[in-house]
């Protein structure tokens, strides 16, 4: 079955026939696997279509409903929750004009406040798609789960120890009911990532021995302070700048090339050395997050990776991978030099929206993809990264999936909330 | 997108003998004098040509196959295509005090961009590339207030008009010596030879916004990407959802193209 975005933009429609026939499949699968009748056959026996619920309704959350939607013929947008009405107006009416027919959200299955999660997963949804800010994603990701719905959810997908051994077991929980997951890391569903890195395990660089990753760019968006919010709405407007929230730029942008780098060695490193400090954004608007890292990782076989990532003004720009092997060496995106001398060459479709296919496409066929190990570990691979380079310590893997330290605040609610004191390597201490 | 070169044929109002090498000479009254900009506040200069008026036929994007003759200039425009040391002024506030932001100013500046804009092809001395049409006639707008002086885009007929220089189009052998094309990346402006006019590489390094004849925004030129034949003159794109492809968020950027890494643009300054 095509479920595939055409390259015109269009999707085939799906008729009524072609749907039970692929539903049937499922539930086949499903039983035949021994799986509990969650997940996959649960919804197809009901309904025509996928029903998907937007938990996190800010310009990612909107643009990844469209690329739902654009994805595979089926699919309708049926319910939003965000913590501020605002946000949801906005994406609500973006939604209907964009997307006509595919979106058919009623305003009782419009959800506010810090429990908007839980009534858009109970209110009938197959799927739920996961783009509030980062540090609420494990507590949304299990709720979804264990509710039975199936997830794509942004990256970062936890911002502490605490939140990655969350997701794991939760994506554990979603294997044994036969769920898909997919996260927001799309280079994995690109086609041209995809082929380097085939041709890179299969050989065509030899051993790797070295890698370098970046995402240096300037500063992003700022929300300036109302007088009117509390501590607690300013800084969720602003996440990105707290660490409890975004888990500092490390873990919010640079996952998407440190989870490239685990990808090609087929692991996670083992150990962090890692530098970084906030030495040109400094101004309380932008929280406590640093503006620089460096971190230098290494993985089992003992090759060693450089990561930088950088949001300062003025400076140099790159966001790229590049790994050495024994016999060459390759930008893990298009191209291998060396021993094997390849260029990607044919169509890559936009892997935002093929992320969205791949994931569909799999749910229908009963076998759904679920990606949580992959990319939880990516995120802490970032998170070991950010606690080396605030406490000045080598972190290694046990003592980082293993801290203590839960960033989440004590109480959700709108209210007075200091700002985290910025990290001072050497005096931080590791949790 | 490419169209034929059959309406090529410019005529100028003033004689085609008198650009250039001759400025100076009997009709250089005409045409206004050269000059340099400064963006007060900062250090960052650029060069304005003095284009003499005349009339160019050009393809009418109404009608396929039809042609329009339209009078243009005097003007000034661009020697080169903005780069980012201008641009920056404008996106990240150079010109002001630190931790001064005039409130008062009533031209929005675009957003931060997210990732890296430059695509880390080069920055100082290179042409400003992923911007949107309102990016760049925002720009235009704030280079005005800030000046005094009428800046805007140029018009698709002025653009045309420009590059022509009134001379005829390179041909392939030669366009090497006027235009970055086929290349990785975007280079530095202004390395290439001039045209008549002593305007640099309007042919190729970026594709260039202009208005169209018909009012819509246009992309003029070829650029960095293109083989020899799409780097003329006439060659004409629209902005197509593949320029944003990349843009996770929705609505996408007002300010960025997040996949238009050959698209930038030059000034042209009214009298």
């Amino acid at each position: 079955m095509d479920t595939r975005q055409k390259r015109d933009g269009t999707v085939r429609a799906m008729s009524r026939r072609e749907f039970l026939k692929t539903s049937a499949v499922s539930a086949a699968a499903v039983i035949g696997s021994g799986a509990l009748p969650f997940g996959a056959g649960a919804w197809a026996a009901g309904s025509d279509v996928i029903r998907v619920g937007v938990i996190g309704c800010g310009g990612r959350g909107t643009g990844a409903a469209k690329d739902c939607c654009h994805s595979t013929a089926g699919v309708k947008i049926v319910a939003l929750g965000d913590l501020f009405k605002d946000r949801l107006d906005t994406c609500l009416s973006v939604l209907q004009t964009k997307l006509g027919e595919m979106c058919e959200v009623s305003s009782e299955r419009c959800f506010t406040g810090f429990d908007n999660y839980k009534g858009v997963v109970d209110c009938g949804v197959d799927l739920v798609i996961l783009t509030a800010p980062p540090g609420f994603r494990p507590i949304h990701f299990k709720y979804a789960v264990e509710a039975g719905k199936h997830v794509f959810m942004e990256k970062p997908v936890a911002v502490d120890a605490p939140g990655f051994r969350s997701v794991i077991a939760a994506g554990e929980l979603a294997a044994q009911k036969n769920l898909g997951v997919v996260a927001g890391t799309q280079r994995r569903h690109s086609a041209e990532y995809r082929e380097t890195i085939k041709r890179i395990h299969e050989g065509a660089i030899g051993e790797i021995i070295a890698a370098q990753c970046y995402w240096n760019q300037g500063g992003l968006w700022n929300h300036g302070r109302k007088p009117e919010w509390s501590d607690m709405e300013w800084q969720i407007r602003n996440w990105l700048y707290f660490t409890w929230l975004s888990g500092d730029h490390i873990v919010e942008q640079h996952v998407h090339n440190l989870d490239v780098i685990n990808w090609v060695m087929g692991t996670h490193p083992v150990k962090a050395l890692g530098m970084g400090g906030r030495q040109v954004r400094t101004d309380p608007a932008y929280g406590h997050i640093f503006d620089h890292f460096a971190v230098e990782y290494e993985y089992p076989n003992g090759a060693r990776l450089m990561s930088m990532c950088r949001q300062i003004d003025g400076c140099a720009t790159n966001m790229s991978e590049r790994v050495a092997g024994t016999k060459g060496t390759s930008n893990c995106a298009n191209w291998i030099r060396g021993a094997t001398e390849w260029k990607f060459e044919g169509d890559n479709p936009r892997p935002y929206v093929q992320e969205h296919a791949d994931l569909i496409a799999s749910i229908r066929s009963g076998k759904p993809l679920n990606e949580t190990r992959q990319v939880a570990e990516s995120c802490m691979t970032a998170i070991m990264g950010r606690m080396s380079a605030y406490t000045g310590q080598e972190i290694t893997w046990e003592m980082a999936v293993n801290s203590k330290e839960d960033l989440m605040p004590a109480k959700l609610e709108f209210g007075p909330l200091p700002t985290p004191p910025v990290a001072v390597p050497g005096k931080t201490p590791f949790i | 997108m490419k169209s034929g070169c059959t309406f090529a044929s410019v005529i100028l109002a003033l004689c085609l003998g008198c650009a250039v090498g001759h400025a100076g000479q009997t009709r250089a009254a005409q045409r206004p004098e050269s000059y340099t900009e400064k963006i007060s506040g900062t250090l960052v200069t650029f060069d304005m040509v003095g284009v003499p008026a005349g009339e160019i036929e050009i393809a009418d994007p109404a009608k396929k196959g039809a042609a329009r003759k339209v009078k243009v200039g005097p003007f000034w425009i661009g020697r080169t295509e903005v780069t980012w040391d201008e641009y920056d002024v404008f996106v990240f506030r150079l010109d002001e005090p630190v931790g001064v932001s005039s409130g008062s100013d009533a031209i929005a500046h675009p957003s931060k961009p997210y990732g890296a804009a430059d695509r880390g092809f080069g920055h100082k001395g290179y042409p400003v590339i992923n911007v949107s049409f309102h990016g760049a006639e925002s720009y235009c707008k704030w280079l005005s207030a800030k000046t005094g002086r009428k800046y805007r885009l140029p018009t698709e007929a002025e653009w045309e008009y420009a590059c022509r220089a009134g001379r005829p189009e390179p041909t392939r052998d030669k366009l090497e010596q006027f235009a970055w094309f086929w290349q990785e990346k975007t280079q530095p402006v202004g390395k290439k030879s001039p045209n008549a006019w002593g305007i640099h590489d309007m042919l190729g390094n970026v594709a260039e916004w202009a208005v169209g004849l018909d009012g819509r925004p246009v992309v003029c030129g070829g650029s960095w990407q293109d083989t020899a034949k799409d780097c003329t003159p006439t060659r004409r794109q629209h902005q197509q959802e593949s320029w944003q492809a990349n843009d996770p968020q929705s609505p996408k950027s007002k300010w960025w193209l997040s996949d238009g890494e050959f698209v930038g643009f030059r000034v042209l300054r009214e009298p």
